[in-house]
């Protein structure tokens, strides 16, 4: 080659000039390099998006080049590609896995008496979507207390915790903090982090944008105090979210679960005063939301916690305040026990030899009967007014229709038998 | 059995295994530089930018020949004059400020449009003590990986037409880059004013094209004509051709002065807005 370089094509051979070539070359390459990225990255790639990763390969190397490539990085490329192979093993030591004891526990605890002294208060909280919305709520939160909020769908929960965390407004009444804003944090119902983050990052970021972020010590990178008392708080807050195993993995690659996990981590990394907790368990397993339940009441006494949640038995078994919304409205207020004595009559199964329907239709009669349902192989469920009525009433009526009694059992209350005879009556009542 | 404190579920003391060491400290502006560069944006920025500036002047000069080559069977004589060194920047000026404008709105609305994700816009408000510690860094970061792109381009493009065409005065070059750069800045700070007031990203993207395509048309009105920031888009070719910086000097007053109106506007819709 004497001068320039040949080149063939389909009309015959072309001689292309030096200075041509020296200025298609830096073309190619780019083209080229773009090109071979893509190809690696398919290649590399756990799953690609959009397409499979045949397709995409036949894409970057059959479009014109590099219009394949740009196609595949904005469409096929998958966001939630890890950094590194996920890790056997969790770096702070073994993944936390619930079991029935530590499950079993400090949600099985009594709930401890709270403070008085209330750490949030609203007074005639109002927001109106026309209709919908919150009105008039007056919420009292007890410090150092575990406060369940439930009501059905719509009843205005998420819109109240939005109003005390200051993401919305409210069109009249106000809300009053006694806790610094840096020491509240929010989990909402659905987290969402940018994907390309790792759960180790997204938990710094959470700690970096209230505290600012991490210096770096004198003897390195890990070699300052603040340092490792930083790290040592994020994979603290990973290990209890229970996705200590998973730090170095890529968020977009997480479940709903996972990313709920990864929420309350974020949430616990500033050592939060007050946390508030948007249906914390709607997106666990079981076994995830015992954890996270046993989680929260092991904050009683020493952080104040609002969770809403639409599973009553949940909030029965670690809130030891209730407050239950409809319609945007708070109809109670109050510890979970005086909610269950004020707003559940006493009930009984009894179970009858002899005829039952007949029983019953006696027990239907009586002044005291609030409810009498049989429910089948000899089995009536009788509501009265009172105990003491209930429990002088059943056996009279027994004896009269000349039946016998087998058993007699009182029914056990829960919050969610009160809840439904709360929410049952017409709002005016209810109130 | 797995134990956890009562009084704090922090107060575990965890140490990573000896192998394992932490990432770099999270904050706002490394999310930045994390969220350019592993995701497309970074490559498809520079990747445009160069790949026009590579290609545009090599077009430019054989236009002809392909015009001809084209039209050879049907012995179509078309004959374009032969290029000048000017035009090798036109043709990447023109190519960038169309496909490559669109791609810095789209990187810069996606970066601003964080309040279209309920849970990512409560995670961010409800931790920053002020907004800034959000759109500075987002703006910051990327006004300079625009301006960086097209002066990447723009080097292309250079060395490309001086190789194939013919020199060009560097003063006139640098005082382009400066042009485009200022205008590369408003167009960033108008994108993250657009997302402040459309939530949804791909609502920011159209919104911020609409605004820029109705700039030249306010430019019609010949008293406001120079003050516009998009007289800037045309100002690497002008000043090579001639035109003397100062011409410029309006825009560019007017395009800095308009950036930072549109972030403080962007701040005050971001603070008051509702998750």
């Amino acid at each position: 080659m004497t001068n320039g370089l040949v080149a063939a094509g389909l009309g015959g051979t072309v001689k292309l000039p030096p200075h041509l070539l020296a200025a298609l070359a830096p073309l190619l390459v780019v083209v080229l390099a773009l090109d071979v990225y893509c190809l690696v990255d398919v290649a590399r790639a756990r799953s690609v998006r959009n397409a499979p990763k045949i397709a995409w390969v036949i894409v970057i190397l059959a479009f014109s080049a590099p219009l394949g490539a740009l196609l595949y990085l904005f469409f096929g490329r998958d966001r939630g590609k890890s950094g590194g192979a996920p890790s056997a093993a969790p770096p702070g030591g073994q993944a936390t896995e619930p079991t029935p004891a530590s499950v079993a526990d400090a949600a099985a605890e009594p709930p401890a008496p709270a403070s008085r002294e209330p750490i949030v208060t609203t007074s005639g909280l109002t927001r109106d979507y026309g209709g919908t919305g919150l009105f008039d709520v007056d919420l009292v939160v007890p410090r150092g207390s575990i406060y369940g909020l439930v009501g059905p769908n719509g009843a205005g929960k998420t819109t109240l915790l939005s109003i005390v965390c200051g993401v919305r407004r409210s069109d009249s009444g106000g809300v009053c903090l006694d806790v610094a804003r840096d020491k509240i944090a929010v989990c909402p119902d659905v987290p969402e982090f940018d994907g390309w983050l790792t759960a180790y990052e997204v938990v710094d970021l959470a700690r970096a944008l209230v505290a600012g972020p991490a210096r770096l010590g004198g003897a390195g990178r890990e070699g300052g105090a603040g340092r490792n008392s930083g790290s040592d708080a994020i994979l603290a807050a990973l290990r209890t979210a229970g996705i200590g195993d998973v730090v170095d993995r890529r968020v977009a690659g997480f479940s709903r679960g996972m990313v709920q996990r990864l929420g309350l981590a974020c949430a616990l990394v500033t050592d939060p005063e007050l946390l508030i907790l948007d249906e914390p368990t709607s997106a666990l397993d079981p076994a995830g939301r015992a954890e996270m339940l046993n989680l929260v009441a092991a904050m009683r006494g020493t952080k104040t916690v609002i969770f809403s949640s639409h599973i009553l038995a949940d909030v029965q078994r670690v809130a030891d305040q209730v407050g239950i919304l409809r319609d945007g409205r708070l109809l109670y207020q109050g510890s979970a026990s005086d909610l269950i004595e004020q707003h559940l009559r006493p009930s009984w199964l009894v179970k009858i030899a002899g005829d039952a329907a007949r029983v019953a239709q006696v027990m239907r009669e009586q002044p005291w009967a609030a409810r009498v349902e049989p429910a089948g192989g000899g089995l009536i469920r009788v509501d009265a007014d009172s105990i003491e009525s209930g429990e002088r009433g059943i056996p009279a009526v027994i004896a009269s229709c000349g039946a016998r009694q087998v058993s007699c059992e009182p029914v056990a209350a829960d919050l969610e038998s009160a809840f439904l005879a709360l929410t049952s009556q017409p709002l005016a009542e209810a109130r | 059995m797995t134990t956890r404190p009562a009084a704090s579920p922090l107060a575990s003391q965890v140490r990573p295994r000896a192998s394992w060491a932490p990432p770099a400290p999270m904050g706002t502006w490394r999310l930045e530089w994390l969220r350019l560069t592993r995701t497309p944006r970074a490559i498809a920025l520079a990747a445009v930018y160069v790949i026009f500036g590579l290609g545009e002047p090599v077009l430019t000069k054989y236009l002809n020949n392909i015009i001809n080559h084209a039209g050879g069977a049907q012995r179509l004589k078309i004959s374009i004059p032969p290029p000048v060194p000017s035009d090798g920047i036109n043709a990447y000026v023109g190519q960038v400020s169309t496909i490559g404008l669109i791609v810095v709105v789209v990187i810069a609305a996606g970066a601003f449009g964080f309040d279209s994700k309920q849970g990512l816009a409560t995670f961010l408000h409800t931790r920053v003590s002020n907004i800034w510690q959000l759109i500075t860094p987002r703006y910051t970061v990327n006004a300079a990986a625009a301006i960086t792109a097209y002066v990447l381009g723009t080097l292309a493009a250079w060395y490309e037409t001086s190789l194939l065409i013919g020199s060009l005065p560097v003063a006139a070059m640098l005082e382009g880059m400066l042009c485009a750069a200022c205008y590369l800045a408003f167009v960033v700070a108008l994108s993250a004013a657009a997302a402040s007031v459309v939530k949804n990203t791909l609502g920011a993207v159209g919104l911020t094209v609409v605004l820029l395509l109705a700039l030249p048309i306010a430019g019609l009105a010949h008293s406001i004509q120079n003050w516009l920031p998009s007289v800037l888009v045309s100002a690497p070719y002008d000043l090579i051709s001639g035109t003397h910086l100062t011409h410029y000097l309006p825009a560019i007053g007017t395009a800095v002065v308009a950036a930072a109106l549109l972030l403080i506007g962007t701040a005050a819709r971001l603070r008051s807005r509702e998750v």
